[in-house]
């Protein structure tokens, strides 16, 4: 089987200069060790395993054909996730053509509403086991729109800058700091719901 | 507090304020009690977030998840074969294949005419895919031309031939 010592005991690095080569086990070693995180990313942004692990699968076929551009000025992880990024906001755009926006999702690009709600005084971790945490965020992600919630993931997970965010998502910054206060205050407030209603 | 301020807010808990304004915005949430509950609203939220991918994981084992991905890449690198060349032949063969078609329909039809009545048990039709049927109900015959080579799958498997 592929999990050979050979390469399980190898450094990432190493690796991957074995799969510029075309070694195809490297790449697989590769696979095994960054595989959740990647995955995770897809299922954050789309919510829908099967969507996630298709599209985390097709992520790391085209991290395969671009490992020649690899040059190694951010570790081979951050480079796979950017790649899973664009896969996952490609799907996205897809997804948006296909169906109309309602008129729901208009009202919540404007965030109107939102910036009117009264601040959440709780904190949403206190009092909360990681597992119970774990959930009530995934069911208030859940109820982001894709737009919201790519750019909360784009900052909270990806670490990335404003700049970078709207480079990314092909919006400005402006676009970005609003999106991203709405989804913010909206995650403050379904936690508080999410916790209330217990 | 205004929209203006609000994203500002922000900006400095995510530390993206040039330093005379983060300054500022620091001064007020030291003083201002609803920018303050804004900020650690925002800041509660963030931390709340935090770490929430780690405890994500493949739903599938190792082999599994690597099979699709190794197909996937055999697949793109494995040339793909060159598309069939029509060749004159088979134009002509085409050619031929439906004016014989067309001439037994002809020929029917005469036969039809010029040989008495058509009876009501006789039906002759074209159907889909370069086919015609001459269908006699009185005798139970039914003639199937269909031209050759086949387009379609019922002509690959089920080749001219008269049915009883």
């Amino acid at each position: 089987m592929p999990s050979d010592t050979k390469y399980s005991s190898q450094l990432d690095p190493a690796l991957v200069k074995a799969a510029q080569r075309g070694d195809m086990l490297a790449f697989e070693e590769l696979v095994a060790r960054h595989r959740d995180k990647i995955y995770a990313r897809c299922y954050t942004m789309l919510r829908n395993e099967d969507a996630a692990l298709d599209l985390s699968q097709e992520a790391w076929v085209k991290a395969w054909q671009r490992l020649a551009q690899f040059q190694g000025d951010s570790s081979f992880a951050t480079w796979a996730t950017r790649i899973t990024i664009n896969v996952c906001l490609d799907q996205l755009r897809k997804n948006k053509r296909q169906r109309a926006e309602s008129i729901e999702e208009l009202d919540e690009e404007s965030g109107g509403v939102e910036r009117q709600m009264p601040v959440v005084t709780v904190n949403p971790t206190e009092r909360l086991e990681r597992g119970e945490l774990r959930q009530k965020i995934d069911e208030a992600l859940g109820k982001l729109t894709d737009e919201h919630r790519s750019v909360l993931v784009l900052k909270e997970f990806q670490e990335m800058e404003y700049k970078e965010i709207a480079k990314t998502v092909g919006c400005s910054i402006g676009t970005v700091m609003s999106r991203l206060f709405y989804a913010r205050r909206k995650m403050a407030a379904l936690l508080a719901e999410l916790k209330n209603a217990e | 507090m205004n929209e203006e301020l609000h994203i500002k807010l922000q900006a400095f808990l995510d530390g993206e304020l040039p330093e005379a304004e983060a300054r500022e915005i620091s001064s007020l949430i030291a003083r201002d009690a609803d920018a303050a509950a804004l900020h650690r609203e925002l800041k509660h939220t963030r931390a709340a977030i935090a770490g929430f991918e780690n405890r994500i994981t493949v739903p599938e084992t190792r082999e599994f998840y690597w099979s699709k991905i190794r197909r996937d890449i055999q697949q793109l690198e494995t040339p793909e074969p060159e598309a069939p060349r029509h060749s004159l032949f088979s134009f002509w063969r085409r050619t031929l294949a439906m004016s014989g078609g067309f001439a037994a329909l002809v020929i029917a039809l005469l036969v039809g005419t010029t040989f008495g009545h058509r009876t009501p048990g006789t039906e002759i039709a074209l159907a889909e895919g370069d086919a015609f049927t001459y269908r006699n109900y009185e005798s139970g015959t039914t003639l199937v031309w269909l031209s050759y080579p086949a387009e379609n799958g019922l002509a690959e498997n089920q080749p001219a031939a008269t049915l009883q």
